[in-house]
């Protein structure tokens, strides 16, 4: 099952810190690659979604940036700044409580058991 | 492993830029994925073309432009908030500024005129355009953006012409002319007809109107367009005249000095009578003495309050109180029929109510004083040479 790309949506800002947070320094594709290989291609984010985020996270300055040219070509790699850092932890925490939230909300415990 | 060439690169990127990515950073980050996918992906024999064309399709849903308006919406939407935040700042700092700077000028206290131009600066250069901005941005339609747009306008303005208004600048009448006539006829008749357009907004568009219109006419009615110059015109020659007549006076005065002593003091008053004036004068007209061609120059003494060297300890407070003395020296040594008459001049006012005089006030009471000096009787008189 592939997740829509409304619910990946408003999580996609917190998965690429938390990828971030936990690897040092990753550009646009391996994000992408990274992300596919973790959820077994469950979670696949597209480009359409996931640059436009980059730039604005890079604009709020929650990133740091570094190029490196490859043959003709240029790769921007992206890594969390200080401010990111704590960002992550932010989004993270505000995320596992949605989570608990949504299966209060949505009454999934009772079910399951 | 595929290996791209250089032509297939350059292929890629001028297709991106063919197809409205116009963010350079944006075009780079996409080749470089696109290039991951195709070395990833693409089997030897396999067609470059074809293989690229069904990879790019799957960024997007209608076309490719759809991720560089996302970035722009994204971006934009940051930028919002902080110029929401500076707007809501300095719509605070400049509130204020002006309620201290018209509590400091109830008061009489230095200050004033730095707060009140800080908060004017800030209301019509900061605030209003940002607000204007932020309404463009929040995407309403022309007509609307073009009521704003207006609005935001007589605003500044409205601020600026305050502020000439408050600091006796030359120009003030013109611009409350222009603020009001922009007002009335492109600010409300906008307004009026855009508002009155839509049913829901029919009658609070009516009420605005009506006070607009209302405050608008309350505005020009104190203008006074011209009077103003006019009197200003009287209340200066009257002063200048008053003080050639002084000048002649002084010149023609035939008395010879009583006692050398009454000689010295009434050139100390003399002396103290002209640097007040020439202060008062720098402080109103910009020249420390009346210029020989002030009726050719149009110059205008501006009747304004006396300034800040007469506020606290300041240089003029420390010249007022020598004039002060000097006339309280010569009154104690001189028989009450050749007393100077100072209960009602600016002589006998105390150094604290100083701030409230205006300029003009103070320069005729002054060479009033003179000339009674010039038309001393024979027992105490003084020729000034």
């Amino acid at each position: 099952m592939i997740y829509s790309s409304e619910l990946i949506k408003g999580t996609l800002k917190t998965i690429v810190l938390k990828l971030l947070a936990d690897n040092k320094k990753m550009y646009g594709y391996e994000i992408t690659q990274r992300v596919k290989e973790l959820t077994m291609d469950k979670i696949q984010i597209t480009e359409g979604a996931l640059y436009p985020t980059l730039h604005a996270l890079e604009a709020e300055g929650m990133l740091t940036t570094e190029t490196e040219y490859i043959g003709k070509r240029v790769r921007k790699y992206y890594s969390l700044s200080p401010a990111g850092k704590s960002r992550t932890k932010e989004k993270i925490s505000e995320f596992a409580d949605f989570v608990d939230t949504m299966i209060f909300l949505l009454d999934l415990k009772t079910k399951n058991i | 492993m595929y290996c791209i060439t250089d032509e297939q690169i350059d292929f890629i990127l001028s297709d991106i830029r063919r197809n409205g990515v116009e963010t350079e950073d944006l075009q780079l980050n996409l080749l470089d994925h696109i290039c991951c996918i195709v070395e990833q992906n693409l089997e030897e024999g396999e067609d470059f073309g074809t293989f690229y064309q069904q990879t790019v399709r799957q960024f997007y849903k209608r076309d490719l432009k759809e991720i560089e308006e996302e970035t722009q919406l994204l971006l934009t939407f940051k930028n919002y908030y902080a110029m929401k935040k500076i707007m809501i700042t300095s719509g605070i700092f400049s509130a204020a500024a002006f309620i201290l700077g018209s509590f400091f000028k109830v008061m009489h206290w230095p200050g004033t005129a730095a707060l009140i131009f800080l908060g004017i600066l800030l209301v019509s250069f900061v605030v209003l355009p940002l607000m204007l901005l932020l309404k463009v941005k929040e995407g309403q339609s022309g007509r609307d953006k073009l009521v704003f747009a207006l609005g935001t306008l007589t605003g500044m303005l409205y601020c600026t012409s305050t502020l000439f208004a408050i600091m006796h600048w030359p120009g003030r009448t013109a611009l409350w002319i222009s603020t009001v006539g922009v007002s009335m006829f492109a600010f409300i008749p906008a307004y009026f007809f855009t508002g009155i357009r839509r049913p829901e907004t029919k009658s609070n568009t009516i009420l605005t109107s009506i006070l607009l219109v209302g405050a608008t006419g309350l505005l020009f009615s104190m203008i006074g367009i011209r009077s103003q110059d006019h009197q200003a015109q009287i209340k200066t020659y009257t002063y200048v005249q008053n003080e050639q007549l002084l000048k002649t006076m002084q010149r023609k005065a035939t008395t010879i000095p009583a006692n050398s002593q009454n000689a010295k003091l009434v050139a100390a008053i003399n002396k103290a009578c002209e640097q007040v004036k020439s202060l008062v004068l720098e402080n109103a007209m910009g020249v420390s003495s009346i210029p020989a061609d002030i009726e050719s120059s149009h110059l205008l003494i501006d009747d304004g309050p006396l300034g800040d060297d007469f506020i606290n300890a300041g240089k003029g407070v420390a010249l007022f109180n020598n004039l002060k003395a000097a006339v309280d020296k010569y009154n104690a040594s001189n028989s009450d029929n050749n007393k100077l008459p100072v209960a009602h001049s600016i002589v006998n006012a105390s150094p604290d109510k100083l701030p409230q005089y205006s300029s003009l006030s103070v320069l005729n009471s002054i060479t009033q004083l003179q000339m009674y000096l010039v038309n001393l009787p024979e027992d105490a008189g003084v020729a000034i040479k």
